[in-house]
């Protein structure tokens, strides 16, 4: 009994605190006030549509007109002939992809150690370019290059004495022609992050550590990656937020009957039931399904980085 | 307070009858404008001008935006209905119709935009779209008319509940070359070279494929001739079924046909005579005599290929009509084949109708004026207009009362070909229209004298009867849609496995136990059920 009021005054004056710091820095909330807004009105309400993962979605009755379902569509994808095989793939997919991680740190840091000059212009200018091709596009492109008879890396093959291989319908392929050519896609502009942070360690450091007969090596490991921890922390929960969300349009346009095997990924089967066969309840339960995962992830991984250092997204 | 409670209560009741009763009589209101509007019979269709925005389809042959197209504005004029097209792409369809049916703002009706059977019945059972019968027997004599001459086109389209939801597009059942659509194609001036006949067997064919790989018919020492080469593996299925004994009934079912004693249906992907066939085509495979890259080639590099005239064989519409480069007119439509068994029949062919074409939806003011709008197209003077267009602008009648287009189409002087020129004033190109198909008007790519050649070698071997697709009822289609669909995909992607060999043939058993596993049976019994509810239609 004697706590309550102790701590309902507490609340109050938290609430007075609040209140003054609102008016005395009115100014930045209006700026917050847009983000808000969008947040609310874009991720927030229509949140409101993930019922239907639970009901059977009628067009005619609406997301709130139409019956319960319960977990009958979660149930259904459970019990699939191709579940295990789905959930599979897109986790092989998705950890092949998390293992590279460093490659963009590495080739930063490679960056950085670079005077700057035309080269450096060139290979960072060079290694960006890709970043802004349509999937599309790259695809055509490894279709035109991997073709078994004209493609251009059979014909090297075939010249060094080799037998031309079919990369395209080979699900042994499928998953380094993916990643890889993601890699060479996006390396060059996932160091750009990195760079930034590696811009503000402060010179002195190294100058010192150059009086101290550090090595380059020594000064990387113990200047650079440490100064830039805490951004590769951040970018890696990041990363393992979207775990489960591979590029899908991608996939989809890689995807044929004889890659299947290791192709077929939880994104390319919602939407093939889901919008081509218009079964949106069934969809909706695979895309809740998917949300769930990559939130409990997420949290699961800020938290082990909380604990184990200072870095973390909240 | 009580009394007050549900004094406000019974104000509600009221309140909400009211409006209920009021909704009634203005939908009533509408519907007496509707037939009000109408003329008695003929055109125009209505007295005073109406407008309708349809959905429709574009196929890649068609025009572009079909409101500046002369089809569609004389037929206004004829009708005073003035249809506002809106034209969705084929690659984004699927995706663009079912957004429209779930976000519930439809337009008044969808024209070729390819609904699957299922779907037309969901949406039909929701009340998206609505029953056609009583506006048929009211408001389409044309269409009733063929009907009645058609039975089993009625057949077809009734679905489980006994109601009819769309307008099909029905094909002239004697029009052989229609109904094949695609087909087997050889070169004959290879055959020549090699001093070989058409193939007659699967053997021959084997030879005839072996012969040009190794003999070198092109007499071009630098070309790779590729014996067998298509768009995809599916066209060289389709031939060999008929030859191995399976898809006796036809193409709208992929993966069952009728038993052998006649009253049962078959999955017969699961059958021995599968497994035979898919041994054959791996042989073929293996040795090197079909396109390697068959199974992910892409239309443009397919054509690319034919360009340079290496294919050997082909499945395809006519090469003559489609194929580029000089190379085009030296094939000849095949035979076919007898299978090592005896067994010999044509399985490519499609039922005489096809379910999807035109639709009605529940926000559609006047239905029965839209009814009578599409029922125009089922009569002759209507498919004149649609296939051949107005005399005298887009076709003349020969001294033999054959139609035929202007020559400003038949020879364009831009260099178009007959589809393109022909899409500037009409929109059948590119197919899946509602209407009725007839052999006098048509001149597409099926209509042309080769395909109706190689037609008339395949008609003898036609399988007897086809089936339509089946209509399953809502408990059904939820099983189709689960374990129907992952049993389909498992089969798709495990034949594309044991013909390329990356399958051996010697898991065909645990292939057959995946697929009882996956809910064979249940399967079987719902198309058995289909099946026979279809018999008594």
């Amino acid at each position: 009994m004697a706590k309550n009021p102790a701590r309902a005054i507490s609340m109050n004056s938290r609430l007075d605190k609040f209140k003054k710091n609102v008016l005395l820095n009115w100014r930045l909330y209006v700026f917050l006030l847009p983000a808000i807004l969008y947040f609310t009105i874009f991720h927030y309400i229509p949140m409101y549509g993930v019922q239907i993962a639970f009901k059977d979605f009628y067009a005619t009755e609406g997301i709130t007109g139409s019956p319960w379902a319960g977990f009958e569509h979660f149930s259904r994808f459970f019990d699939s002939y191709y579940f295990w095989r789905l959930i599979k793939n897109t986790i092989i997919l998705s950890l092949y992809q998390l293992i590279l991680f460093p490659l963009p740190i590495i080739f930063a840091l490679m960056l950085n150690e670079l005077k700057n000059g035309p080269f450096k212009k060139w290979s960072q200018t060079l290694t960006y370019a890709p970043h802004f091709m349509s999937v599309v596009v790259i695809v055509g492109m490894l279709v035109a290059f991997l073709d078994p008879i004209t493609g251009i890396i059979n014909h090297v093959i075939t010249s060094l004495g080799g037998s031309s291989i079919s990369f395209l319908t080979s699900p042994e392929w499928f998953r380094h022609i993916f990643v890889w050519s993601g890699q060479w896609q996006t390396l060059g502009w996932g160091t750009i992050i990195y760079l930034a942070a590696l811009s503000g360690v402060n010179p002195e450091l190294h100058e010192a550590a150059k009086m101290d007969g550090a090595s380059r090596i020594q000064r990387i490991l113990h200047i650079n990656i440490p100064a830039i921890l805490p951004t590769i922390v951040v970018l890696f929960i990041l990363n393992i937020g979207s775990f489960m969300a591979i590029g899908f349009e991608k996939v989809l346009l890689m995807q044929n009957n004889l890659n299947a095997e290791t192709s077929d990924i939880i994104q390319t089967f919602v939407y093939q039931t889901g919008l081509l066969e218009g079964q949106y309840s069934f969809a909706a339960a695979i895309g809740l399904f998917d949300s769930v995962i990559n939130l409990t992830l997420l949290v699961i991984v800020n938290q082990i980085a909380r604990k184990t250092s200072e870095n973390s997204l909240w | 307070m009580k009394l007050k409670k549900l004094f406000i209560v019974m104000m509600l009741l009221v309140l909400i009858l009211a409006a209920c009763s009021n909704n009634n009589s203005s939908s009533d209101a509408a519907e007496e404008e509707d037939l009000d509007n109408l003329t008695d019979s003929g055109l125009p269709i209505v007295e005073e001008p109406i407008e309708l925005d349809i959905f429709a389809g574009k196929a890649p042959a068609t025009a572009d935006d079909w409101n500046d197209v002369l089809i569609w504005n004389e037929y206004e004029e004829m009708t005073n209905i003035n249809v506002n097209w809106d034209m969705v792409p084929h690659e984004g369809l699927s995706e663009k119709r079912n957004l429209a049916l779930a976000s519930g703002d439809l337009p008044d009706a969808f024209h070729s935009a390819l609904i699957p059977v299922p779907d037309i019945f969901k949406y039909g059972q929701q009340g998206t779209f609505i029953p056609l019968n009583d506006l048929i027997e009211e408001h389409a004599p044309n269409f009733k008319r063929i009907l009645e001459e058609y039975p089993e086109v009625e057949k077809a389209i009734t679905f489980p509940d006994g109601n009819i939801y769309s307008f099909p597009l029905i094909y002239d059942p004697e029009f052989s070359a229609l109904r094949i659509s695609e087909g087997p194609w050889v070169r004959e001036d290879w055959l020549e070279a090699l001093n070989m006949d058409v193939p007659e067997t699967t053997d021959e064919f084997y030879e005839y494929l072996k012969a040009v790989k190794e003999g070198n018919p092109s007499g071009d020492e630098g070309m790779e001739e590729i014996p067998f080469g298509a768009q995809s593996i599916n066209g060289l299925v389709t031939y060999l079924k008929g030859s191995f004994g399976i898809g006796n009934k036809g193409m709208d079912h992929r993966f069952i046909d009728l038993d052998s004693d006649g009253e049962l249906v078959r999955f017969y992907p699961a059958s021995d005579n599968y497994k035979e066939m898919l041994e054959y085509i791996h042989k073929l495979y293996d040795e090197g005599l079909i396109e390697e890259n068959i199974f992910s080639i892409s239309p443009e590099q397919f054509y690319a290929n034919a360009g340079e005239g290496v294919y050997g064989s082909t499945y395809n519409h006519s090469p003559a009509e489609l194929f580029p480069g000089e190379h085009r007119d030296s094939y000849t439509g095949g035979l076919t084949l007898e299978g090592p068994h005896g067994d010999k029949a044509f399985t490519g062919i499609s039922f005489p109708s096809s379910t999807t074409g035109f639709v009605i939806t529940s926000q559609n003011e006047n239905p029965a004026a839209t009814a009578r709008w599409m029922d125009y197209f089922y009569s002759d003077e209507g498919a004149e207009l649609f296939f051949m267009g107005i005399e005298g602008e887009t076709f003349e009648k020969t001294e033999d009362g054959e139609y035929e287009y202007v020559e400003e189409i038949r020879d364009n002087p831009d260099g178009l070909t007959l589809d393109q020129a022909v899409a500037q004033y009409l929109t059948w190109p590119g197919g899946q229209y509602p209407g009725i198909l007839m052999e006098d008007y048509f001149k597409g790519a099926e209509g042309t004298e080769s395909s109706k050649e190689a037609a008339e070698k395949l008609e003898p071997d036609f399988i007897e009867e086809v089936w339509p697709s089946f209509t399953y009822t809502e408990e059904e289609n939820n099983t189709m849609t689960s374990v129907g669909a992952d049993i389909e995909k498992y089969v798709t992607e495990m034949t594309d496995q044991f013909i390329s060999g990356q399958t051996p043939l010697s898991e065909w058993d645990t292939y057959v136990e995946t697929l009882e596993n996956m809910g064979l049976e249940q399967y079987m019994e719902i198309q058995q059920d289909a099946y026979e509810r279809y018999l008594s239609n």
